[in-house]
């Protein structure tokens, strides 16, 4: 099944839509997203997630972490994460 | 023959309040129409505002005006006149062009509406005249523009805009429809008359026209100062009424301002703030929108507000951070969408991020990096090809004001989600979700572009949403303005300009 989530990439300026299906892992939900923001965000090639305050394993799927349709998820990269 | 001077007349003319008899006053002036708190005749009896305008001397001045604006339309206003103007300039013209002409047309409504609910009878005097201004402020960009339109099909959206599903014609509508075709007087005095016309829209009429003028642009110069003129007379509606319902009723005041100063601030951000920091030319920007919102909102909104007793809203340190950063993230976005928009976009070069740099060094060095991986696109590309430095996947739309979720900062974008009778929603910023949290029944129906896609009402591919739905096409769509083509860019072909221009 398709779940469209809001998608926050860290050094970004927008949220974008994107289309995941729930069988797809979190880690091909972060990688969506960084094509999705290449023209203003150059993909980073270690990333972290994070839904509801809580960092998504990354080889779970978009199922199994408890995301749903219009969920909120933010993308960051390991070293502005450890930061932040 | 006795003739009375003026000031012994007048209020027999506007002054004209009585006591009803066939139906009683809740009847004559009912809340839903007339407005929040409702109270007795005798709380307005007292109300008042500067201006003071006869309908004599309302038609001889607006003849005058009037002819002005003709007379500059026939000297430099012609299609011949637009050429000689700098295309990026030009863009900041069908911006406002877009935006503001039925946006005006809807304040007929709203004023016509408190030219018969109004409370008292020199406020319905001074609306009446209010709505003739408004219908004035429409027709004349219509007519301006108009003109122009056969040799550049982005100015056909001066009348097009509101008419279309395009996204920021949704979030404009939004706005729009409920400050101005919705509210009752009250709201709607204070909503539009104090807060959008005296906080705001100087900062379009007084310093995106002294823009114009160093830009060389006299026929819009002149529109914006036609326009303020009017403004700045029915505008004193806003805190005559104000100052009655704070007497009796504060808190609600309080919350019409917190409402309407952020609305009304996130318009303004697009409308006003991607003119002058982004498409006004270098060489005639006299300050920065920063500049300007300090000086027309954070000096003389605030006296305003302390005047009638109320606070600033609750979210000021919020709005601060966001003067620092909204716009820009709001130009980035469009940018990297702009064929999504009517007009066309220019990409900062090295002297423009300098300036940039140099107004907003606080925030800007979160900006840079974004600019450079655009320009970056650009030159793997080279000119030419758009939509190499283009988005292709659906962005999402904040459920109350419509707009891309563009609040806070690259690193912390302060967007939140709330889920509200079983439905998901989503708001670019916590004013924008405490406004929907105050009034859901007003709001929650409402459906953004990301539930209209989702609902199979509009295309979830961009380029089709941008064709099919929102009215754009290959010749209207927003493009870069040069085409990529900055000597800046490409400095290989051009070594002279290799080095950013102080």
């Amino acid at each position: 099944m398709l779940v469209p989530i809001y998608g926050f990439l860290a050094g970004d300026t927008l949220g974008l839509l994107v289309l995941v299906h729930d069988h797809e892992t979190v880690r091909e939900l972060a990688e969506r997203l960084q094509q999705a923001a290449a023209p203003r965000v150059a993909a980073r090639p270690q990333v972290h997630v994070y839904f509801e305050g809580r960092q998504l394993a990354l080889d779970l799927t978009v199922g199994r972490a408890g995301l749903t349709a219009l969920d909120r998820i933010e993308v960051r990269p390991v070293e502005s994460a450890d930061g932040r | 023959m006795l003739v009375l001077k003026r000031d012994q007349w007048l209020d027999l003319a506007r002054k004209l309040d009585w006591e009803p008899s066939y139906v009683d006053e809740k009847q004559l002036f009912p809340e839903p129409a007339s407005g929040k708190p409702w109270l007795p005749a005798a709380a307005w009896r007292e109300w008042d505002e500067p201006y003071r305008t006869s309908y004599t001397e309302y038609v001889t001045n607006q003849q005058a005006k009037e002819a002005a604006v003709h007379t500059l339309r026939d000297a430099v206003g012609q299609p011949d006149d637009r050429k000689a103007l700098d295309p990026c300039w030009l863009n900041a013209v069908k911006l406002h062009a877009a935006t503001l002409p039925l946006a005006e047309f809807a304040a007929v409504v709203g004023n016509l509406r408190a030219a018969r609910f109004g409370r008292d009878s020199a406020w319905r005097t001074t609306a009446a005249l209010g709505a003739l201004d408004e219908l004035r402020h429409a027709q004349i960009p219509l007519l301006l523009m108009h003109g122009w339109v056969e040799s550049d099909p982005q100015f056909d959206w001066t009348h097009k805009f509101f008419h279309t599903d395009q996204w920021v014609a949704i979030a404009a509508r939004h706005f729009i429809d409920e400050l101005l075709l919705a509210s009752d007087p009250i709201e709607l005095a204070i909503g539009t008359n104090f807060v959008f016309e005296s906080g705001f829209t100087n900062l379009q009429f007084v310093g995106l026209a002294s823009m114009a003028h160093r830009a060389g642009d006299r026929m819009f110069e002149k529109l914006l100062q036609s326009i303020q003129t009017d403004e700045a007379r029915h505008a004193q509606i806003g805190r005559a009424v104000l100052e009655v319902v704070v007497r009796h009723d504060r808190s609600h005041a309080q919350y019409l301002i917190d409402k309407w100063f952020w609305r009304s601030w996130l318009f303004f951000a697009v409308v006003t703030g991607f003119a002058m920091d982004y498409l006004t030319p270098l060489a005639a920007r006299t300050a920065s929108f920063k500049e300007f919102v300090q000086e027309w909102i954070l000096d003389q909104f605030q006296r305003a507000l302390d005047d009638v007793g109320l606070e600033r809203p609750w979210y000021w340190d919020q709005f601060l951070r966001a003067l620092d950063t909204y716009h820009h993230m709001l130009c980035a976005s469009a940018y990297t969408y702009r064929a999504t928009v009517w007009f066309d976009s220019v990409l900062p070069g090295p002297a423009e991020r300098a300036w940039l740099a140099a107004k907003y060094p606080e925030s800007w060095p979160q900006f840079e990096p974004i600019w450079e991986r655009i320009s970056g696109r650009w030159r793997e590309a080279g000119p030419g090809v758009e939509w190499h430095a283009h988005g292709l996947t659906p962005v999402g739309f904040c459920n109350l004001c419509q707009l891309v979720l563009c609040g806070g900062t690259p690193e912390h974008n302060t967007a939140r989600t709330l889920v509200h009778a079983g439905r998901k929603y989503i708001f670019c910023s916590e004013p924008c979700a405490f406004i929907f949290k105050s009034e859901p029944q007003r709001y929650a129906a409402h459906r953004d572009v990301v539930a209209r896609i989702l609902a199979g009402q509009a295309p979830a591919n961009l380029l089709e949403l941008v064709t099919a739905y929102f009215g754009l096409d290959r010749q209207t769509w927003g493009k870069d303005v040069h085409g990529g083509r900055y000597a800046w860019l490409h400095p290989a072909d051009h070594p002279e300009a290799a080095e950013p221009r102080s």
